[in-house]
C-alpha cells in the first residue's frame, strides 16, 4: 500500500539461540491504531523494540516514514514516541521536570518543552503535581507521566506497550480516552495489551503472535467472524481460541 | 551543536538528581574532611622533632675554583641565627670521603659541584650540579634534585652577565685572553655576586624557598592523599548511578531519542567531571585556608595533577558502569577498588616509606602517581617538569579507561 507507515518485513531475533521473534511481517497504514495481542513472552516488547530501534534484529527489515530503522535509526527516531512497557522514569525528579527533560532530549527548546510538558501533565490530570518528585507517586500516576512522556515533540508514531497495566480503572481509563483522542486526531500508533475489551474498541486491525510468530491478523470483527457470531463472541474468546489455555510462564 | 547540548542536559540532569541526595552530598564533601581532621591530629608532630633540615654540598673542583667561594658564602657558620625552616647548608669539605658516607648509610645525600664548575661558567656550557643520594631515600633525593635544579638556574642566569662582560673584557684588551686570567676575572665578579660571609642574596633565597616547603606541616601530605581516594571514590561509587540508568530503564528511553551513544556516554561523563571539579575546588579551598597547605612552587601543576584526577576517575566511573550489570555489583567494586588503590597507591601514608617491590606493584594504580606527583609538588620543592612522567602517567589511565568505557558502551545490549 502506497500509504503504509511502518512496514516489517520477516523480522528474526534470538537471545542466546531462543527465538523471541521469529519471522515477523505488518504494516501500518498512516493514521492507524494497530494492536499487537499475544501471551507473555510472544515477542511484543522484542518486536516494538527493533522498531524503535533499541534493539537490532538479527534479520529482516522495518521501514517507518520512508527510513530504514537499522540503516537510519536517527531518521527514524526523530519521528516515534516511545511508552516502554517498564516504567522509565527519573524518581528523583518531578514529573514536570521528567518531562522537560525527555522533551529537550527530543530536540525541543527550553519553552517548547515546558509548555508541552504542562499540557501532556494536564491531559493526564497531573497539573497539581507538576512538581512532585515522582518517587512518591502512585503506580497509577507513574504509568500516567510514563505515557505523557511519549506525546513529548509530538511524534507521527507512538509506541504504546501495555500502557495500561497494573493500574485501577480510574487512571486506565484515562489512558485509555486519550488514546481515543489521540485517533481522532489522527495519530499512528502499534499498541500492545491484555485487555482483549481496550483492543477491540481501539484498534482497526490487530495482529496476534505466539511463540515470536504471528499466527492471525485482521480486524477485530474479522477475527471474531472466524469462530462465531461477531456480535456474541469477544476478542478474548478469538484469542483463547488461537493461543490455546495453557500457561506459558 | 546539538549533540554538547544533549550532553549538557544530561550532565545537568544527573547534577540535579545528586545535588537533591543529602546522603550522598555529605559523603561527598562533608566525610573527607572528617578524615583530613582525624589524620592531621595523628600525624601532628611527626617530622617537627628533626628540627632542621640539612642540605649537604661538596665539590669536585680543584682548591681554588669558583664553587669553592660559592660554597663558603652559602654553608651556614651560626645556626642560631637562622629563621624557623631554613635549612642548614653543609660544606663537606672532600667529594670522594661525602660519596663513601653515603655508600656506609652515614649520610643520606648531598650536591656536587662539578669539576670543570668555572670553566662551563665563563664559557657557557651547560651547568650541571650533581646530586648523590642514597637509593633508598627517594623523598631526599628528589629534595635535592630541586635544590640542584634552582642552584644551577640562578647560576645559569648569572653565567649570562658574566659571559657578556669577560668577552668585552677580554677583546677590549683588558685582561689576557688565556684560561687562568680569565678565571681569575670570572672569580672577581662571582665574587661580587655572592659575597663570602653573608651568604648571597640570589642564592639563598631559592634555598629559603626549599626549606619552607620543608617546613612539616602534615595537612601538605594529608590532603593531597584524601583529595586523590575521595575523588576517586565519589567518581567510582557513580557508577551506581549510571547503572541505575539502565535498571531504570530510562536508558532504553534515551536511546530511542535521537540523542547518540556517544552524546549519552558523555553526558554521564561530563557530569562526573563537573561533581569531580566541585570537589577539588573544595579541597583546596578548605586545604588552604583552614589546614594552611602550601602548593609548593608549581600550583599549576598542582591544579594540572587534580584535573587528571577528576578526569580519569570519571573516566574509571563509566568504564566500571558499562562492565557489570547491577547497581549492586557496581557499588561493591566501587568500594574495593577505592579501597584497595588508595593505601596501595600512598593516599593513607606516605608509600615511599614501602619496599621497593611494594612501590613498583603500586605503579599499576593511578593514586601512586597522583599522589608521587603531589609529594614531589607540595613536599619536595619540585617544579612542574619534575612531575611529567605523573601527568602523562595519569593522562594515559584516564585514556585507557576512557577507551574501554567507549568500547563497552558501543557494543553492551540495553
Ligand atoms: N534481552 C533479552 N535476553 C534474553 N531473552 C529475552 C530478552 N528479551 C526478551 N527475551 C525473551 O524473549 C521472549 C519474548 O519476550 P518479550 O518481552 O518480547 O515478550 P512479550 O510478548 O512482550 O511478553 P509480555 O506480554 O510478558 O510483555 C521471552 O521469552 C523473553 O524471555
Ligand atoms: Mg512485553
Amino acid at each position: 500500500m502506497a500509504d503504509d507507515f511502518v512496514i516489517v518485513r520477516d523480522l528474526h531475533r534470538s537471545f542466546n539461540g531462543f527465538k523471541a521473534v521469529d519471522g515477523v511481517s505488518f504494516t501500518i497504514a498512516r493514521g492507524e491504531i494497530f494492536g499487537l495481542l499475544g501471551p507473555n513472552g510472544a515477542g511484543k516488547t522484542t518486536t516494538i523494540r527493533i522498531l524503535a530501534t533499541v534493539l537490532r534484529p538479527d534479520s529482516g527489515e522495518v521501514i517507518i516514514g520512508g527510513h530504514s530503522a537499522t540503516k537510519d535509526p536517527q531518521a527514524v527516531r526523530r519521528i516515534i514516541g516511545v511508552c516502554p512497557q517498564e516504567l522509565a522514569l527519573y524518581e528523583d525528579l518531578s514529573a514536570l521536570e521528567n518531562l522537560v527533560f525527555f522533551g529537550r532530549m527530543v530536540g525541543l527548546s527550553g519553552g517548547e518543552a515546558k509548555e508541552q510538558a504542562m499540557a501532556n501533565l494536564r491531559l493526564m490530570g497531573l497539573e497539581e503535581r507538576a512538581k512532585g518528585k515522582v518517587a512518591k507517586f502512585s503506580g497509577g500516576m507513574k504509568r500516567r507521566i510514563n505515557f505523557a512522556i511519549a506525546l513529548m515533540g509530538h511524534p507521527e508514531l507512538l509506541f504504546l506497550d501495555e500502557p495500561t497495566v497494573g493500574i485501577d480503572p480510574q487512571s486506565r481509563n484515562h489512558i485509555y480516552e486519550n488514546i481515543v483522542a489521540l485517533k481522532e486526531k489522527g495519530m499512528t500508533v502499534l499498541y500492545t495489551t491484555h485487555y482483549m475489551e481496550e483492543a477491540d474498541r481501539l484498534c482497526r486491525r490487530v495482529a496476534v503472535m505466539d511463540g515470536g510468530r504471528i499466527i492471525a491478523m485482521d480486524t477485530p470483527y474479522g477475527l471474531k467472524s472466524r469462530i462465531g457470531d461477531p456480535a456474541k463472541v469477544t476478542l478474548e474468546d478469538v484469542f483463547l481460541h488461537l493461543t490455546g489455555r495453557s500457561l506459558r510462564d | 551543536m546539538q549533540n554538547m547540548r544533549h550532553i549538557w542536559f544530561l550532565a545537568a540532569k544527573d547534577l540535579t538528581i545528586f545535588v537533591r541526595d543529602r546522603a550522598s552530598l555529605f559523603f561527598f564533601i562533608v566525610f573527607p574532611f572528617l578524615f583530613i581532621i582525624l589524620f592531621n591530629f595523628l600525624l601532628r608532630g611527626v617530622g617537627s622533632e628533626d628540627s632542621r633540615l640539612e642540605l649537604h654540598f661538596a665539590t669536585r673542583e680543584p682548591e681554588g675554583g669558583l664553587s669553592h667561594l660559592i660554597l663558603a658564602g652559602m654553608e651556614t657558620k651560626d645556626e642560631s641565627l637562622l629563621a624557623p625552616g631554613e635549612p642548614k647548608i653543609v660544606r663537606e669539605k672532600d667529594y670522594a670521603a661525602a660519596r663513601l658516607a653515603v655508600e656506609g648509610g652515614k649520610l643520606g645525600g648531598f650536591i656536587a659541584f662539578p669539576e670543570n664548575f668555572t670553566r662551563a661558567l665563563a664559557s657557557g656550557e651547560p651547568l650541571e650540579l650533581e646530586v648523590f643520594a642514597d637509593a633508598g631515600r627517594a623523598e631526599l633525593r628528589t629534595a635535592l634534585g630541586g635544590v640542584a635544579r634552582s642552584l644551577a638556574a640562578e647560576l645559569a642566569a648569572n653565567q649570562v652577565v658574566i659571559r657578556a662582560s669577560v668577552a668585552l673584557l677580554t677583546e677590549s684588551g683588558i685582561i689576557p685572553a688565556d684560561e687562568p686570567s680569565i678565571a681569575a676575572a670570572v672569580r672577581q665578579m662571582m665574587g661580587k655576586i655572592t659575597p663570602a660571609g653573608g651568604g648571597s642574596s640570589l642564592i639563598s633565597f631559592k634555598v629559603e624557598k626549599v626549606g619552607e616547603v620543608k617546613e612539616t606541616n602534615p595537612s601538605d601530605y594529608v590532603v593531597p592523599g584524601y583529595l586523590v581516594m575521595f575523588v576517586f571514590f565519589a567518581a567510582a561509587v557513580s557508577a551506581e548511578m549510571i547503572v541505575r540508568e539502565r535498571q531504570n530503564h530510562t536508558l532504553e528511553r534515551l536511546l530511542a531519542t535521537s540523542v547518540g551513544r556517544s552524546s549519552i556516554l558523555g553526558g554521564m561523563f561530563l557530569g562526573l567531571v563537573i561533581k569531580g571539579l566541585i570537589q577539588i575546588t573544595i579541597f583546596w579551598v578548605v586545604g588552604i585556608l583552614a589546614f594552611r597547605v602550601d602548593l609548593g612552587h608549581s600550583p599549576l601543576g598542582v591544579v594540572i595533577l587534580s584535573v587528571l584526577m577528576v578526569l580519569l576517575s570519571s573516566a574509571f566511573a563509566v568504564m566500571l558502569a558499562t562492565l557489570v550489570r547491577t547497581q549492586r555489583s557496581a557499588a561493591s567494586l566501587a568500594v574495593i577498588t577505592s579501597l584497595v588503590l588508595a593505601p596501595l597507591g600512598g593516599c593513607w601514608w606516605p608509600s615511599f616509606l614501602y619496599p621497593l617491590w611494594l612501590q613498583n606493584i603500586a605503579k599499576i594504580s593511578p593514586h601512586a602517581w597522583a599522589t608521587s606527583g603531589f609529594n614531589k609538588l607540595m613536599l619536595f620543592g619540585a617544579n612542574l617538569g619534575d612531575v611529567v612522567p605523573e601527568v602523562v602517567a595519569l593522562a594515559c589511565f584516564a585514556a585507557i579507561f576512557a577507551v574501554v568505557a567507549i568500547w563497552r558502551f558501543r557494543t553492551s545490549a540495553v
